[in-house]
């Protein structure tokens, strides 16, 4: 952008040199200075005429820079008219009568005619008011407008140089007219403008099209040298050599040995200059890519000097540990240790750098981070020692398991509770049948003794047996079916259910002896799974009736729900036996049985009842009364299919 | 020799009466007391020391591990014989209940006769 600025500002530079030149040399023809005209005849090589056109050339191209289209044509329409009718009087020996048509030279410096210019700059004048005018049409640069600015450039700058180096065909064409020195540098302004600004659109490398001009422009200044030579050569009869060698064939030698010279070492410039780019151009690519690719990695990746200053962090670092890049860069490392790796880092890397030997570099390892808000959390790191020509830096790539941890120890936990329940199950199957065994025994020695009556009891305790390996039975079968058991959420009537849930416990002991109440509005509803909420209400219900107080006079269970914060709240009560402080703690575990001596339960109850509602997304929760139990549910409400 | 008391601790009913049945057949001179769970049986111990006890394992509130513990630690003199008495075997808990010093034996739910007999030649050795 400002490279391309500042040839936009070339453009109006020629355009004002042009401008400048031009209205200094139609001053000079008017205000008729004798004097200097006398001492310095070469300052009135410009004509009136030609700094004319180069005013109105400059004006054009100014205008065409800032955007105008048609004006800068009609413009250079009359330029180019002149141009040709210029040309044309040398080629074809007529006059025109264009010469002094504007205005009469109060001297002459010794031109073929007052007022004429010279063939080359009739042709520029042609080349560049073409040139000028297709910049201002097309609004961009051309080809065409390249090959013209060459063209104007080549002989522009030969005249020039020409100047410098007294080589005078170089300017005078034709004896008696020649390029003025002012005539030569506006053109030469004008033509580095034509071709130098706005090459992007015509694909071509300033550095080239710079090397092609200087190379043609001495190709042609070396070829008029060698026109000149002969020249003289013809004209005067003297040969530069006394041997019979034509002098000329050892010039021509010399001008095609240093052209392809010349040549050559642009051509090695230019290919040289191409490959250095297009490797450049490669390397940002490949920056770029590996740029990408840090950046946009999932990984946290960092590196640090060899005393721990973080030197650069990528953006999944600032997910990870919560820190924008700057306030991490510039830091040490420690700062995203928790204890005790930070108060020992320091301590790491000097041993490291003191002994060699790796604990992390190059080997990896599970280690732990600490956020920006304090939290500490489990990583993996990776961390790679890198010798650069600036000394040694270290990088290292985080990884954030703390998800990953979490559910190893998930799964760790299910495991164990898995093994407990095969231990457990294993344990409590086999317990009534050994009983059962060894009440059979006993019932053989008491039927060969007759004791009926201790044999009616003993099978009593058999039955006993059996009925409560049935109930750890379905106990188990509740289980496995709440855990495989896809159900959809539905709308339930709360009070109902709780209805139900009392009516299916009637056929329990002491049932009738218990006042159970519903206190649960009748409206009340939840958007639940039916049969695990079956499951729970049951439970609850059924451990409240099981663990009544005997003793108690009037034994009561109440029933009660309501909204609570989004969530459903579902507590049932009893007067009964509560629940011991030091026990309390097992609750809801698998195979606890907390009152010994009422002791008929599987153990399961309460630990099916959690698991109930952890699938339901609800938490379970005990509270101990001043007599008895509360076991509350807490559940959100499902989704509606 | 001659057991004159044991100790059973067992929270299972039926279990308690198959071991005091079978007691009564093998010795009816034996005195039996009885533990639901390893806390009744520590404030037993307190009192008097048996010559023998048959320890259950699973039992709710101080199940037959913990009851091991409390015993080791809080008391001085131990039952001479103490003997596990469980419905399943599994290596497990078998090798840590051998480790108490005064854990003698390892029986398998029911109780029987033999078993005292066991009991009893380890109460002479």
């Amino acid at each position: 952008m400002t490279l391309h600025w500042s040839w936009q500002k070339a453009n109006v530079a020629a355009s004002l040199w042009c401008i400048a030149v031009g209205v200094a040399m139609m001053a000079l023809w008017l205000s008729q200075p004798v004097d200097l005209a006398e001492r310095h005849p070469f300052l009135f090589g410009m004509k009136f005429n030609a700094a004319l056109a180069f005013t109105v050339i400059g004006a054009a191209l100014l205008l065409a820079t800032r955007g105008f289209q048609h004006l800068p044509v009609l413009m250079m329409a009359p330029v180019f008219v002149y141009g040709v009718l210029a040309l044309s009087q040398h080629l074809l020996g007529i006059d025109a009568g264009i010469d002094t048509l504007l205005h009469t030279p109060f001297v002459d410096i010794g031109t073929s005619l007052p007022g004429r210019i010279a063939p080359n700059t009739a042709l520029c004048f042609m080349l560049m008011s073409l040139a000028v005018g297709l910049r201002a049409a097309q609004m961009k640069s051309s080809v065409v407008q390249v090959a013209l600015g060459f063209a104007t450039f080549i002989i522009a700058a030969a005249a020039l140089i020409g100047y410098a180096i007294a080589l005078d065909f170089a300017h005078d064409w034709i004896r008696f007219t020649r390029m003025s020195f002012q005539s030569a540098s506006c053109f030469v302004a004008l033509s580095i403008a034509i071709v130098f600004v706005g090459t992007e659109q015509t694909g071509y490398h300033r550095l080239t099209l710079a090397a092609v001009l200087g190379l043609l422009t001495y190709l042609i200044l070396l070829a008029m040298s060698y026109y000149e030579l002969a020249r003289y050569e013809a004209a005067f009869g003297i040969s530069f050599s006394t041997n019979s060698n034509d002098p000329r064939s050892t010039l021509s030698s010399l001008v095609l040995i240093s052209g392809t010279l010349y040549g050559a070492l642009i051509v090695h410039l230019y290919v040289s200059s191409r490959r250095a780019r297009r490797m450049a151009a490669d390397l940002a690519e490949s920056r770029g890519q590996l740029g990408a690719i840090i950046d946009n990695a999932v990984d946290g990746i960092i590196t640090i000097d060899e005393r721990g200053t973080i030197l650069s962090v990528n953006p999944a670092c600032m997910r990870i540990f919560g820190y924008t890049p700057e306030e991490m860069t510039g830091r040490n490392i420690k700062m995203l240790m928790p204890e005790p790796y930070h108060s020992a880092h320091d301590g790491y890397l000097s041993n490291y750098h003191r002994t060699g030997e790796a604990k992390v570099i190059g080997i990896g390892r599970e280690a732990e981070g600490r956020r920006k808000d304090g939290s500490i959390f489990a990583l993996d790191l990776a961390i790679a020692r890198l010798e650069l020509a600036g000394g040694i830096i270290y990088s290292g790539i985080v990884r954030d398991i703390s998800e990953r941890k979490a559910n190893e120890q998930a799964l760790i936990e299910a495991n164990a509770e898995l093994e407990e329940f095969a231990y457990r199950t294993s344990h409590d199957l086999r317990s009534p049948i050994a009983s059962s065994m060894g009440l059979l025994t006993i019932s053989r020695d008491m039927l060969e003794d007759g004791e009926l009556t201790a044999l009616g009891q003993t099978l009593q305790r058999m039955e006993k047996n059996f009925s409560r390996l049935d109930h750890l039975i379905q106990n188990i079968i509740t289980i496995t079916r709440n855990r495989l058991m896809d159900e959809d959420d539905q709308a339930i009537a709360l009070h109902a259910l709780v209805s139900d849930a009392i009516e299916a416990l009637s056929h329990l002991e002491d049932f009738k002896r218990i006042r159970i109440e519903n206190h649960v509005p009748k409206e009340l509803t939840i958007v639940s799974k039916p049969s695990k909420f079956q499951v729970i209400v049951g439970n609850m219900l059924s451990n409240a009736v099981k663990y009544h107080d005997p003793k108690e006079a009037a034994p009561a269970i109440d029933v009660r729900a309501f909204r609570y914060a989004g969530r459903m709240r579902l507590s049932v009560e009893d007067n009964g036996l509560g629940v011991p402080p030091a026990s309390r703690h097992l609750l809801f575990k698998m195979f606890k049985r907390l009152h010994p001596n009422r002791s008929f339960g599987s153990g399961l109850g309460l630990y099916i009842l959690r698991k109930s509602v952890e699938a339901l997304g609800g938490t379970a929760l005990y509270e101990a009364r001043d007599k008895g139990s509360r076991f509350i549910i807490e559940l959100p409400d499902g989704e509606l299919p | 020799m001659k057991i004159h008391s044991i100790l059973i601790v067992d929270d299972d009913e039926n279990d308690q009466f198959i071991c005091e049945y079978t007691i009564r057949k093998f010795d009816a001179s034996i005195r039996v007391i009885k533990a639901f769970d390893g806390a009744e049986a520590l404030d037993i111990l307190h009192r008097e020391t048996p010559d023998a006890i048959i320890l259950d394992i699973n039992m709710p509130v101080m199940n037959g591990f913990e009851f091991l513990d409390r015993y080791a630690e809080e008391f001085e003199v131990h039952a001479p014989v103490v003997a596990m008495l469980t419905s399943s075997h599994l290596g497990k808990d078998r090798e840590r209940a051998m480790q108490y010093s005064f854990v003698k034996s390892y029986f398998e739910k029911p109780l029987q006769a033999d078993h005292l007999r066991t009991m009893a030649d380890l109460l002479g050795a």
